[in-house]
């Protein structure tokens, strides 16, 4: 099947304008405009399939939300090529548009002022959706998301929580082929993270549903999505499996270590040599990050229970947090 | 006709079913700005009190101008005062916030969620618009009309005939000033603040439009350079029609500039947005 995204060299530049500061800088920016071009996505290319649940991440301001909009359509991008679920979205606006779902986390898509449920009505209008699919999808959407208490509450009287559940909904009304999620589960609890990643999986079994997820939050990667798309100052710097990245991305292991007691903790120094430094976690709890290629977790571990006398040990895999985090500082891999 | 016509949806569809989906479709977005209008329903009570008291001191103000004369350019003062008095009254029904409205988008950021709608934004900020326009139709403009009919001479139509051509020519009068207000929105897209742009439209809109006083009371100059403009279209024509101060040919010539301002005035906001949509940088996010 030929992959239901295509992304090839996309480039996006913003052209803005330097501020002065001060009186006379604000004089001076009304007749000289200073401009700069800046390159928010830069030859960026991939492609998805069909029924994919695609991670794409970067830190803030790495251009994964510029991408986002110009699949959404909302941006036109300043140069390269895109296919969308069989269209180019800035050349079929409202075609393109008919066929997909969006969600951003920041906002909402549901009109303020109205009942959840008159918002529903409306897309239903807006996409056409027969009456039979309509209910059905109401009905479902309510049971998985727990929605039926809100359906007749103004938008603006629901908490994050409860809105974005709302949303999501509103986004898969016309069973899209494709979703695309800003940040869903920014600023919400565990609980209702949780929630919804269990719908997105739901949804991606059940009907296939192809998503693009942004986030910040790796553990939403670790549990939608197989595959991840690591972009840094507008260029994909990693995209493949998970799995994959962690083996070759990984450069440390960890080992934690709680000592016996406090007595043991004068005896650190001799447990640290080149390339092994002792993090202090609390009072008890030590942890040992080294490079996997310098040393064995065999002989790390030996060192310290020849040395300390300790309760517990667990060896660890460096986190994926830790491994994304090096790639935002450094900007390179590996 | 509505299932046949969402059944009709793909493929080889008549242009009637097309026509019937596109009006459908509209006029939800209609319902939601009327039901959206419900959520503020305190606001329209306050404001029959505000149109009250501002036809009230315009009352005063043109009483102590006609003590000296019976007719200032053609118009005695029972005629002056239904001018202004209908004239606030037509008010209170045609206009609206879209400009206000795609000013917020653009500046609270949510422009982005009306972008990925597949649906002519145009016609959707309009429908909405006049669906909150019949809601205000019942609950500001009906009231309205009734307290100050009652409280002051104010003159019914000059005829039925008269009437019924008023009643279009509001109705034009709401889809201009719907269109002015797109234009001006619009502009938000690449200005990113337009509030005071969105302040000079409204005092140009208050005078040009002849709400304050007639046309006809400016200099003749004047008079020639806004005849070229849409704005004496929104209220000093349709309250010309009320008065029964235009011949049949002057009254289907002027319902058929109205006709031409909605077009032109509609054209040129379709075309702008979607020359500034193309050119959207939405920030942060």
């Amino acid at each position: 099947m030929p992959p239901i995204i295509e992304v090839k060299d996309l480039t996006k530049e913003f052209r803005t304008f330097r501020r002065r500061e001060g009186v006379l800088g604000a004089l001076q920016n009304l007749f000289v405009r200073e401009h700069v071009t800046v390159r928010a996505v830069d030859h960026v290319s991939f492609a998805i399939e069909p029924g994919e649940m695609v991670g794409y991440i970067g830190a803030n301001g790495a251009g994964k939300s510029t991408t986002i909009k110009v699949l959404t359509d909302i941006l036109v991008p300043t140069s390269g090529h895109v296919v969308s679920n069989g269209f180019v979205p800035y050349r079929e606006r409202r075609r393109y548009t008919k066929h997909i779902g969006v969600v951003f986390g920041q906002r909402t898509q549901l009109w303020w002022d109205i009942a959840v449920i008159e918002s529903f009505k409306l897309l239903k209008e807006i996409y056409e959706i027969p009456e039979r699919d309509y209910r059905q999808r109401l009905d479902m959407f309510s049971d998985l998301l727990n929605l039926r208490e809100y359906l007749h509450t103004p938008v603006r009287k629901l908490s994050l929580g409860e809105r974005m559940r709302c949303d999501l909904a509103a986004s898969l009304l016309h069973n899209p082929p494709l979703l695309f999620l800003d940040e869903p589960t920014i600023g919400l609890d565990v609980v209702a993270k949780d929630r919804i990643r269990e719908f997105m999986k739901e949804v991606n079994r059940t009907e296939g549903t192809t998503v693009l997820l942004t986030t910040h939050d790796l553990s939403d990667i670790e549990e939608l999505s197989k595959r991840i798309i690591i972009i840094d100052k507008g260029r994909i710097v990693f995209d493949g499996d998970l799995g994959q990245m962690k083996k070759r991305l990984a450069k440390y292991n960890q080992v934690k270590f709680f000592l016996k007691d406090r007595s043991q903790v004068a005896y650190l120094s001799r447990v640290q040599s080149d390339g092994i430094v002792c993090e202090r976690v609390d009072e008890l709890t030590y942890l040992i990050r080294f490079d996997r290629e310098q040393h064995s977790s065999a002989e790390v571990i030996r060192q310290i229970v020849n040395t300390l006398e300790v309760r517990d040990i667990f060896v660890e895999e460096e986190p994926i947090e830790e491994i994304v985090k090096r790639i935002y500082l450094s900007g390179e891999v590996a | 006709m509505p299932a046949a016509a969402v059944a009709g949806a793909r493929g080889g569809e008549r242009p009637s079913s097309l026509f019937w989906r596109w009006l459908r479709l509209y006029l939800e977005f209609g319902r939601v700005g009327f039901v959206n209008a419900l959520a503020y329903r305190l606001r329209y009570v306050t404001g029959i009190v505000t149109y009250f008291i501002y036809i009230s001191v315009y009352y005063f103000i043109w009483k102590a101008i006609y003590e000296h004369s019976t007719s200032i350019e053609g118009f005695d003062f029972s005629h002056l005062l239904t001018y202004i008095g209908v004239g606030w009254i037509i008010r209170s029904f045609y206009f609206n916030n879209i400009d206000q409205e795609l000013a917020y988008q653009v500046m609270e950021g949510r422009l982005a969620m009306d972008l990925i709608k597949p649906v002519n934004i145009q016609l959707m900020y309009v429908a909405r618009a006049a669906g909150e326009s019949i809601f205000r139709l019942v609950l500001l403009t009906a009231p309205t009309a009734l307290v100050l009919f009652l409280v002051y001479p104010l003159r019914p139509p000059a005829s039925v005939r008269h009437g019924g051509a008023f009643l279009v020519s509001v109705l034009l009068s709401f889809l201009i000033v719907a269109a002015i207000n797109f234009v001006v929105g619009t502009f938000a897209l690449r200005l990113q603040s337009i509030l005071g742009l969105m302040r000079a439209k409204f005092f140009l809109l208050e005078l040009l439009s002849g709400l304050l006083l007639p046309i006809s009371f400016f200099p003749q100059v004047f008079q020639k350079i806004f005849a070229l403009l849409p704005f004496e279209y929104i209220s000093y024509v349709p309250m010309l029609i009320y008065l029964g101060k235009l011949d049949d040919s002057g009254l289907a010539r002027a319902i058929a500039l109205q006709f031409f301002w909605v077009a032109v005035l509609l054209a040129i906001g379709n075309a702008l947005w979607s020359w500034s949509s193309r050119k959207v940088t939405i920030q942060g996010g």
